[in-house]
């Protein structure tokens, strides 16, 4: 058996933002799915508010995930057969929100994307495909976001209006957020930085 | 609420994709294979079961070989019941020089109690309904009988002594039960002209029909009082179960259509499953998406089982259009074996449609759909996290259960539904073993291609078992229709070409013996050669070694159409020459007068009859009694006069009696029936060719009818080669753009596709025409017992047309993937 992480001991507050860095393979993917309830530990246990997610089944924690947790990942993972409008929608129309047009409508504009809300995914650049991913990922104004190298598949200069656009929403609603980059610079600008190291983790004090 | 509307946004969008919309092709081929059936049979039925009253024009209707005792018909009026006395017998009309064998309904001014009949005052006249027949002196023929005897309306013709004038053309007329199919055309008239015609004999085969109606309080009384009194001889129609003797024939052959259809369902089935599995492995991620988002189970359950709702719904109401449109292509195919006008069909084959549609798409496609509900969440981080697979006993398990079920309410027969389904089951796999074959051997062949056909080839190997599933599926569907083909084109006329040169052609009955002498006369006069006069008497089996026969005979025998009616006996001193002793002896001439009797082998298996047992028979309101001196295998098709039981001479000869015979005249020479009838009026001259041809008229058109339904099944084959194709879709644009960025020329991908479908179409071909030389050779063999050559022109054209069909459909769907720039797809 190959173990991936070890000894992690890890308590993140409300509120912080969080970069966790590593090479290639040192597992932060597998830190991030653990944390957000995607999957489990062989061994330990996890607390997302306050609930302990072992002791939680799948659809516990997809109920959880629907409260609390929103998502941003590197290859954006939109619904490619649906609009930009329908893909902010979706988490709305999963919590059977019965204004999820208006809301969705409005967390696009604030995206600056309210000229391409009938577009479909296919249609838009890399930078616009993520706006849409941002708006998904606050639309039901989580407690925590969970941020899977965000600009991992974008520009320099795509990758800076993205981030601006991920700090200042997450600001507007005093939202955690946990991001996996090994961009060093992006990590700068979270409060935390924690740095995976042959499945051990340290904290490096800024 | 908010799932509906996902599921149809998430389905609006996906239909472009494709796989969705071979599912519901296959969706609405299945169900409208279902209810064309459907709708067809129940009008059938509607017209036979429904409307029973006014289709025997009365409430009652008794049919007896002869006058039942007055008392019944006192009864009848003392219940105040209105009462019809008819009369049904088959005669040669003549006019002018034609002649043509007709049958009769002589009816009284009463007739019809209900309904009414139908008939026109010219040719391809408008219709007039009326309450009565014609009047006396007066005819009404059918068009097909005044056709084939030159005849308008106005013109004379005989019957037998008698003149009667044409008066209308008779289009529908009720009472037809009991001869649902009439070889002969019909006609009717007035009943107190029989008399006069002379054709009406002691012993004639005539039937008296007797209508009754009244208040259904009367006509139970009636029926209770008539049931016990009745001559076995006489059958009633139209009471509580009257008409199910007439619909068992009618029902087997629904039972095996509907069967039939089903074959179209497990094609569109296996089309389903394929269409489901890659419409569920593309949704891994947008599942996956969703359960991280916070969807849980029972939501992913919900959303896709709201898509296949509506997909179901939209499949079953396009299935149901297509099967009614089909329904009346089907009736157009059969218009002549069917009464006119049927009536409109009702709700009842939608219902099975839906049940058949719904039943068919969950027992397909629910595993591939229930799969989803397990794609774990972490597939947003990791693509390789995909769910267990279902277990193929639950994916087989569940396809073969909603067949079996549907097959089951089909046919309403599980023994049948089994055997059907375990046949084809069977069948499948000696075809699908011949497919492996076929591909692994055409391995060997690759060391002799070059270029596009190796390319090709390489392709028909690599996607093995996809292409296993196309080249059966089209394959079966195929052979189906060559069979039914051939059993059209090439059966009937292999069995007459092996009929000796003169056989007999035509058969005299109704012979009195007083006519016996001048008959033989006026065949030597003619030099006609007979095959001798043989005399006959009209008896049922009453019982077998004294047990009555419905309880003594196997219960499978019970429904014996032998048993129903009553049978031609007759007596002889030697065995005829086409018949062949095979147990105990002939008698000799010191047994006449003995109470002994030979019979037919196959009637004496089917009754369980064995030498020494006794037969009891009754003939009119005498019974006498034999016991079984010897077993005959009789040549049915001989064509010579043959009969189930043979006495010795002067046991049976008192009782009624009149002679048959058969002779061979050929075709220039048919005038000499013009005298024979015209001499002997009472005589009844029926001509095996004209009916031979009747036979390949309604062979041709019950076979059309099968073929019209297979058509459903190569569509659903056709389909089942789309979803297959679909499946293999993404591998090869990948292979294509690999190939082309490495350099290869379009003209050469397009040139190795075609050598591929070319290949598949030439397999399927190919196993078809194998399938059906197996199928034709066991059905002429043993069924028929005919000769038996190779098809050589099916070997031509069943890869010619497996070729046309896959490069058609396999073109259609592939054609983009030549067209696809590399950048496309690599830098996805």
């Amino acid at each position: 058996m190959l173990n991936i992480l070890n000894g992690v001991e890890l308590e993140i507050k409300s509120g912080e933002t969080i970069a966790i860095l590593g090479q290639s393979g040192s597992g932060k993917s597998t830190l991030l799915g653990l944390l957000a309830g995607l999957d489990m530990p062989t061994a330990g246990d996890v607390f997302l508010d306050n609930k302990h997610l072992n002791a939680l089944d799948e659809d516990g924690r997809a109920e959880l995930r629907l409260d609390k947790v929103g998502f941003v990942f590197q290859s954006f993972q939109l619904l490619p057969n649906l609009t930009a409008l329908e893909n902010v929608m979706l988490p709305l129309e999963l919590k059977a929100d019965s204004n999820a047009k208006t809301r969705a409508h409005e967390l696009l504009q604030r995206v600056g994307l309210d000229q391409r809300l009938q577009h479909f995914p296919r249609q838009l650049s890399g930078g616009e495909q993520q706006r849409v991913a941002i708006a998904r990922a606050f639309a039901l104004q989580p407690a925590i976001v969970f941020a899977d190298e965000p600009t991992g598949n974008l520009d320099t200069v795509t990758s800076a209006q993205i981030i601006n656009l991920l700090f200042e929403i997450n600001r507007e609603q005093q939202t955690t957020l946990v991001m996996v980059t090994h961009d060093e610079n992006l990590a700068g600008l979270c409060q935390r930085r924690l740095i995976l190291e042959d499945g051990l983790i340290r904290e490096e004090k800024g | 609420m908010n799932t509906i509307k996902l599921a149809w946004r998430l389905i609006r969008r996906d239909w472009y994709v494709g796989e969705l919309k071979i599912l519901t092709l296959a969706l609405i081929i299945a169900v409208a294979s279902v209810t064309s059936i459907g709708f067809f049979t129940q009008r059938i039925n509607l017209a036979m079961q429904d409307q029973t009253g006014k289709f025997l024009g009365a409430d009652l209707m008794l049919n007896s070989p002869r006058e039942v005792d007055a008392s019944v018909l006192d009864k009848a009026s003392q219940l105040k019941l209105a009462v019809s006395k008819n009369l049904l017998f088959s005669t040669v009309l003549v006019a002018n020089e034609d002649f043509q064998l007709a049958q009769v309904k002589a009816v009284d001014d009463h007739f019809p109690l209900l309904g009414e009949i139908e008939y026109a005052t010219q040719l391809y006249g408008e219709t007039i309904i009326s309450s009565r027949g014609p009047g006396p002196g007066e005819a009404w023929l059918t068009h097909r009988l005044l056709k084939r005897l030159n005849l308008k309306v106005g013109d004379s013709f005989e019957l037998g002594n008698s003149q009667l004038t044409v008066s209308g053309v008779l289009k529908y007329d009720p009472g037809q039960a009991g001869s649902f199919m009439p070889i002969a055309p019909r006609m009717l008239m007035h009943y107190s002209d029989v008399a006069n015609t002379g054709v009406i004999q002691p012993g004639s085969r005539i039937t008296y029909q007797y209508l009754f109606s009244g208040s259904l309080q009367d006509r139970e009384r009636f029926e209770r009082w008539l049931k016990p009194v009745l001559n076995p001889t006489a059958r009633l129609f139209g009471g509580k179960q009257g008409s199910q003797a007439l619909n068992t024939a009618l029902d087997r052959a629904e039972q095996y259509l509907a069967l039939a259809s089903m074959l179209s369902v497990m094609l569109a089935g296996i089309a389903i499953a394929m269409a489901a599995n890659r419409y569920g492995q593309r949704h891994f991620d947008q599942t996956a998406l969703l359960r991280c988002m916070g969807a849980v189970q029972a939501k992913i359950v919900s959303l896709y089982s709201m898509q296949l709702i509506m997909i179901g719904v939209l499949a079953c109401v396009l299935g149901c259009l297509v099967g009614f449109l089909a329904q009346q292509g089907l009736v157009m195919v059969m218009a002549d074996l069917l009464p006119e006008n049927l009536p409109r069909p009702g709700y009842q084959p939608l219902v099975s449609g839906f049940f058949s549609g719904f039943l068919t798409l969950a027992g397909f496609s629910l595993p591939a759909i229930m799969r989803l509900k397990s794609v774990p969440p972490l597939r947003v981080l990791r693509r390789d996290s995909i769910p267990l697979p279902i277990s193929a006993v639950v994916v087989y398990g569940l396809a073969l259960f909603s067949i079996c079920v549907l097959m089951w309410w089909q046919s309403g027969n599980l023994l049948l539904t089994l055997i059907v389904l375990l046949g084809t089951l069977a069948c499948v796999l000696l075809l699908a073993v011949l497919t492996v074959l076929m591909i692994a051997l055409s391995r060997y062949l690759l060391i002799f291609l070059t270029g596009p056909w190796r390319s090709g080839l390489m392709q028909v190997i690599r996607y093995r078992q996809a292409n296993q599933l196309q080249i059966l599926a089209l394959g079966l569907a195929l052979m189906i229709l060559l069979t039914v083909l051939l059993l059209r084109t090439d059966l009937l006329d292999r069995w007459q070409a092996q009929l000796p040169a003169e056989a007999p052609n035509h058969f005299v009955v109704n012979i009195q013996a007083s006519e016996v002498p001048a008959l033989a006369s006026f065949f030597s006069a003619h030099g006609m050669r007979t095959e001798g006069l043989y005399p006959m008497v009209r008896a049922r089996i009453s019982a077998i070694n004294d047990v009555p026969v419905l309880q003594a005979v196997p219960p499978g025998a019970r429904i014996d159409e032998a048993l129903r009616r009553e049978l031609n006996i007759s007596w002889a001193d030697n065995i005829q020459k086409n018949n062949q002793l095979i147990k105990g002896k002939w008698w000799s001439a010191a047994d006449q007068g003995k109470n002994l009797l030979s019979i037919e082998s196959g009637l004496a298996q089917r009754l369980g009859v064995k030498l020494g047992d006794s037969l009891s028979f009754q003939a009119a309101d005498k019974k006498f009694k034999a016991s079984v001196s010897n077993i005959r295998k009789v040549q049915w098709d001989s064509f010579q006069p043959n009969f189930y039981i043979i006495f010795p001479p002067k046991v049976i000869s008192d009782y009624p009696h009149n002679f048959i015979s058969s002779f061979y005249l050929p075709a220039d020479k048919k005038e000499i029936i013009n005298k024979l009838v015209r001499q002997f009026p009472g005589l009844t001259v029926i001509e095996v060719d004209a009916i031979m041809e009747q036979v390949k008229v309604i062979l041709d058109q019950v076979t059309l009818a099968v073929e019209y339904v297979m058509l459903f099944v190569l569509i659903a084959g056709l389909v089942v080669l789309m979803a297959a194709l679909q499946s293999s879709m993404d591998d090869r644009i990948h292979t294509a753009i690999i190939m082309r960025s490495l350099g290869a020329k379009k003209s050469f991908l397009r040139k190795g596709q075609l050598a591929e479908f070319t290949i598949l179409g030439l397999f399927a071909g190919v196993l078809a025409v194998i399938g059906t030389e197996m199928i034709t050779y066991g059905l002429y063999k043993y069924v028929f017992k005919l000769g038996y050559e190779l098809h050589v022109l099916y070997w031509v054209l069943a890869p010619l047309t497996g070729v046309v069909l896959i490069l058609l459909t396999g073109r259609l769907y592939t054609r983009h993937v030549t067209l696809l720039p590399p950048a496309s797809i690599l830098y996805r």
